[in-house]
């Protein structure tokens, strides 16, 4: 697409992200409980070194001053201190974000490895049994609440059946140096496929029951696109040159039909996003989600607000690509 | 001469070909009566639960199901951790479920649909403004905002609907906005304006019935979608607060005890998975029967 | 001599909502070597589907329920599916009405060309190399065939690019790739404006005359069928009604639909008289009556028309399906 298109679009995310900063803002702000009170905990200080802590923190400012030294301090990392840990935020959020975005990834590729195949196939053979039970997979990927099939999965694996650990991302025996910070590439990187095999045992019950509602919308999505694509003309005219029934699946229908499934999937990987703290919490998964969960419970608000914000930009950005990636895959637009 | 019309019934309206169409579908019509269930549950749940959801036993504490070796057939489902009857708990759940979701979706539904038709017919800066709006709600991730919203708030039932509807409204205010600009260049339209009718006038008499399907059909779907939210919320801890027994509570009371006691979270739920697979169910037979391309 | 192409009581249904509807019912068809057989009908008179049919390309929820179907001594219908696919594109060729969407917008023509070449031809060497510049080679004369100037380079260019007249030129390229026996041009001309409907019509025919083709017009067009066909076939809600030399179906027809076909064109030397459309509405295919389905719109039937019709031989190389036809005088 043309330089000046691609610019316009990204100015029109501005506001938009301007508008996420201000309502995080807000909604922090408002939030009851004296933050300095909250920081200051049992200790006992004067009223000269609270005044002091005020000051320092920039609570004794107006609301607008307020935001912009938020704002300007977002933009180069600092994000303040948190009240529990005692560290900078941004410190603490870096040391969990890994084990999130690992998390995330895995069930991307589990939701587009399962959705797609099954997808094509359901459309291929519609109403075919294959049709049928990919229409039951879609209606249970939006229907069963996560936390309570991530329950049941452990309830199945570790408990009953005994294969599968219970919690966490790794055993003790198996901990090792990182590198990346992902475990499943570092394990590899050590040379200890014995940890990979048990990294890969934690991550893969959080990952299918965090990837299962993206499953579900991915698949519907390929197959009612495969539908539409399989009913064009330049599909019977292929199939009328006499091509082979591969050729013209791959070549003709697959290329146009994965269009939707792909933008769709950029955008759904955002509500990942949002499913991780429930996936975390329910597997004991040490990742920025139950942080921000806890964080809540513990009102260490800076966290919170930072984390929140982090979420909204990554969305934000993830919509957007989204929307550039529809823009030059669909051909018709490619003019 | 003659043509080969079948005049012998009276034609039907739309909405009855409509019905007609919901109708023929079994599994949909199925799902419904299940909703119904749900909701028969809700309303006369001090009529039908066997015990009192809060009273606690500690001699019934972690007590199996009925047909479970140690069970009661009058504590069907067993009891949890304080000895209280799940079963009872859980039709009195139905109620926390079926009214959060239900007026998250009417307050979200009535702001959506105020705001969809303002942004979609008087355009110009009311509909930059609510479209900008849109837009930076539509930044977050749903989960994140309410759980958000419920740490600004505070836990309580208002909070939770405020919670949810906040983000909620964006979603049938883009249908709406969509249908309307669509709509409101039809003849039918303009022959109001003509007619001299007031804004208000063409807004609320004459495009707003015709766009009312889509709506109808994207709520109830939605509605499957915000009684997951909840439960997820209550989940976290951050919903409705004990004792009052919502289902994602319940769920999360009993990960303590998923060694042994497996009922205690199995069956909450599972209500929520009924109860939303037959919204969802439903809504998608709403959904393909109101669909113009079933028309012959 | 037999006829390259020979269909005999064809049946293709398509199962609905409301029924079954048989868009193509107990149909004949007969093409010979070389000629151009014209299909005429009005938009639901299966003329399409009925060459759908032949070459195996109806998918549910329509299938063929009866017919025999012979293309140059083969049975089409006791083919398994990889025979069939050997004989579509390389014997017998299709183009459709629109280019724009015939063409796959997300590939260049020349790998669209090249597709059709790999599939069928023989004659392609072997080693990669080779293999490519022979196709590119082909490709290029085939484009220059149907009249696309400075082809090597047009051939990685995307349907998009081109106007419409040469996407259908295009079209027509990819089609006639592999020398087929018969074409089957579904519409060719419905889509594009009058000049160029004429460039394609001749080039059709110039194609024609230069490889022996036999050609088969589907169109509801009778002036297109007047200039280029030399038998016509009017088809009417599934069924054939007449059949026979142009000139003389055109001269003098037999069906009354085809006379009100003829009748209801406007013509300059009729200027200033009223046109003549034919009354009513073609029937609903669903529960059709055993009786001639023209019946509703005829100005000439009778009560005996009230039974199944059977196609009746009106003259010598004539056909039609009706009662009191050729014993009417004009």
């Amino acid at each position: 697409m043309g330089l000046g298109k691609f610019l316009e679009r990204v100015l029109q995310l501005v506001p938009v992200l301007l508008g996420v900063s201000v309502i995080v803002f807000i909604m922090i702000a408002l939030t009851p409980g004296d933050p300095v009170q909250i920081m200051i905990g049992d200790q006992a200080i004067t009223p000269e070194q609270e005044a002091a802590l005020r000051r320092d923190l920039g609570l004794d400012r107006p609301m607008y001053e307020r935001f912009f030294l938020f704002v300007g301090n977002a933009v180069q990392g600092d994000f303040g201190q948190s009240f529990y840990h005692r560290r900078p935020v941004s410190e603490v959020i870096a040391e969990r974000l890994p084990a999130t975005i690992e998390l995330s990834l895995v069930a991307l590729l589990i939701a587009l490895f399962t959705s797609i195949p099954l997808g094509v196939l359901a459309a291929i053979r519609k109403n075919s049994i294959f049709d049928r039970i990919a229409t039951v997979i879609s209606l249970l990927g939006v229907s069963l609440p996560g936390f309570w099939f991530g329950i049941l999965l452990l309830m199945l694996f570790a408990v009953h059946l005994n294969i599968l650990p219970v919690a966490g991302r790794i055993g003790y025996s198996s901990e090792i140096e990182p590198i990346t910070h992902f475990l499943l590439i570092d394990t590899l990187l050590r040379g200890r496929p014995d940890a990979f095999l048990d990294a890969l045992s934690h991550i893969i019950l959080p990952a299918v029951t965090l990837g299962l509602p993206m499953t579900a919308i991915l698949m519907r999505v390929t197959r009612s696109s495969m539908l539409e694509v399989l009913q064009q003309d330049y599909v019977t005219f292929a199939e009328a040159k006499g091509l082979s029934r591969r050729r013209v699946l791959f070549r003709h229908a697959l290329k146009n039909a994965l269009i939707p499934t792909v933008s769709v999937a950029a955008i759904e990987t955002g509500s990942l996003l949002g499913g991780n703290m429930i996936v975390e919490t329910v597997f004991g998964w040490p990742g920025l989600g139950r942080l921000v969960v806890e964080s809540i419970f513990l009102r260490n608000y800076p966290l919170v607000q930072a984390a929140v914000l982090l979420y909204a930009v990554t969305y934000v950005l993830l919509n957007f690509f989204a929307d550039i990636l529809y823009t030059v895959l669909n051909p018709k637009v490619k003019l | 001469m003659t043509n080969v019309a079948d005049m012998s019934r009276p034609p039907e309206t739309i909405f009855q070909q409509n019905l007609g169409n919901f109708m023929r579908n079994r599994l949909a019509v199925a799902s419904s009566a299940v909703v119904i269930l749900f909701i028969l549950l809700a309303i006369f749940a001090p009529l039908i639960a066997p015990h009192d959801p809060n009273a606690t036993d500690l001699f019934r504490r972690l007590q199996p199901p009925a047909w479970v070796e140690g069970g009661e057939w009058s504590y069907l489902l067993g009891c949890d951790q304080l000895g209280r009857d799940i079963l009872s708990r859980i039709i009195y759940g139905a109620r926390i479920s079926i009214f959060i979701g239900a007026a998250v979706i009417l307050v979200a539904t009535t702001i959506g649909i105020i705001a969809g038709l303002s942004a979609g017919y008087l355009r110009g800066w009311v509909d930059v403004v609510i479209s900008r709006i849109v837009d930076i709600l539509l930044g977050f991730p749903y989960l994140i905002f309410a759980i958000g919203l419920m740490a600004m708030m505070g836990p309580g039932l208002i909070n939770i609907i405020l919670a949810l509807a906040y983000k909620e409204w964006v979603i049938p205010c883009r249908v709406v906005r969509g249908e309307t600009l669509a709509t409101r260049e039809l003849e039918y339209i303009e022959a109001a304006r003509a007619l001299g009718a007031s804004r208000r006038h063409i807004m609320v008499k004459e495009i707003l019935p015709n766009i009312l399907s889509p709506v109808i059909v994207v709520s109830t779907i939605r509605m499957a979608h915000v009684i997951i939210l909840e439960a997820s919320l209550s989940f976290l801890g951050l919903g409705v607060q004990p004792p009052t027994a919502s289902w994602g509570s319940m769920v999360s009371d009993g990960r303590a005890f998923i060694l042994e006691s497996w009922w205690v979270s199995t069956f909450p739920g599972l209500a929520i998975l009924l109860l939303v697979l037959a919204i969802n169910v439903a809504g998608q037979g709403l959904r393909d029967a109101f669909d113009p391309r079933f028309h012959e | 001599m037999s006829a390259l192409l020979e269909v005999k009581g064809l049946r293709t249904a398509f199962e609905t909502r409301a029924g079954s509807v048989c868009a193509v019912d107990g149909v004949d068809v007969e093409v010979h070597q070389g000629e151009c057989l014209g299909i005429v009908g009005e938009s639901g008179s299966g003329k399409s589907v009925t060459f759908a049919s032949v070459m195996g390309l109806v998918r549910a929820p329509g299938r063929i329920t009866a017919g025999e179907i012979h293309f140059d001594g083969r049975d089409l219908r006791k083919l398994s599916r990889k025979e069939l696919r050997a004989v579509r594109g390389r014997d017998i060729a299709m183009t459709m009405q629109d280019a724009l969407t015939a063409l796959n917008p997300a590939l260049t023509i020349g790998v669209q060309l090249a597709e059709v070449l790999e599939a069928h031809d023989e004659t392609l060497p072997k080693g990669r190399k080779a293999r490519a510049r022979a196709i590119r080679e082909r490709s290029v004369e085939m484009l220059g065939l149907v009249g696309i100037p400075s082809a090597g380079s047009r051939l990685s260019q995307y349907p998009h690019e081109f106007s419409g007249g040469m996407r259908q030129r295009i079209m027509i390229a990819i089609a006639l790739a592999c020398r087929p026996k018969l074409l089957i041009a579904d519409e060719p001309t419905t889509a594009l404006d009058v000049t160029i409907q004429a460039q394609v019509l001749e080039l059709i025919s110039d194609i024609r005359a230069k490889l022996g083709m036999s050609v088969v017009l589907i169109t509801h067009d009778l002036g297109v069928v007047a200039e280029h066909c030399d038998r016509v076939m009017v088809m009417y809600a599934g069924q054939v009604v007449e059949e026979g030399p142009t000139a003389e179906v055109i001269g003098s027809p037999s069906h009354p639909y085809t006379r009100g076909l003829l009748g209801s064109i406007p013509r300059l030397s009729l200027r200033g008289q009223p046109i003549h459309p034919i009354e009513g509405q073609v029937p609903d295919l669903i529960d059709l009556p055993p009786q001639c389905r023209f019946y509703s719109r005829c100005a000439e039937r009778t009560d005996a028309c009230l039974t199944p019709i059977p196609v009746r031989q009106v003259g010598p190389h004539r056909k039609a399906r009706c009662i009191i036809a050729g014993e009417d005088t004009e």
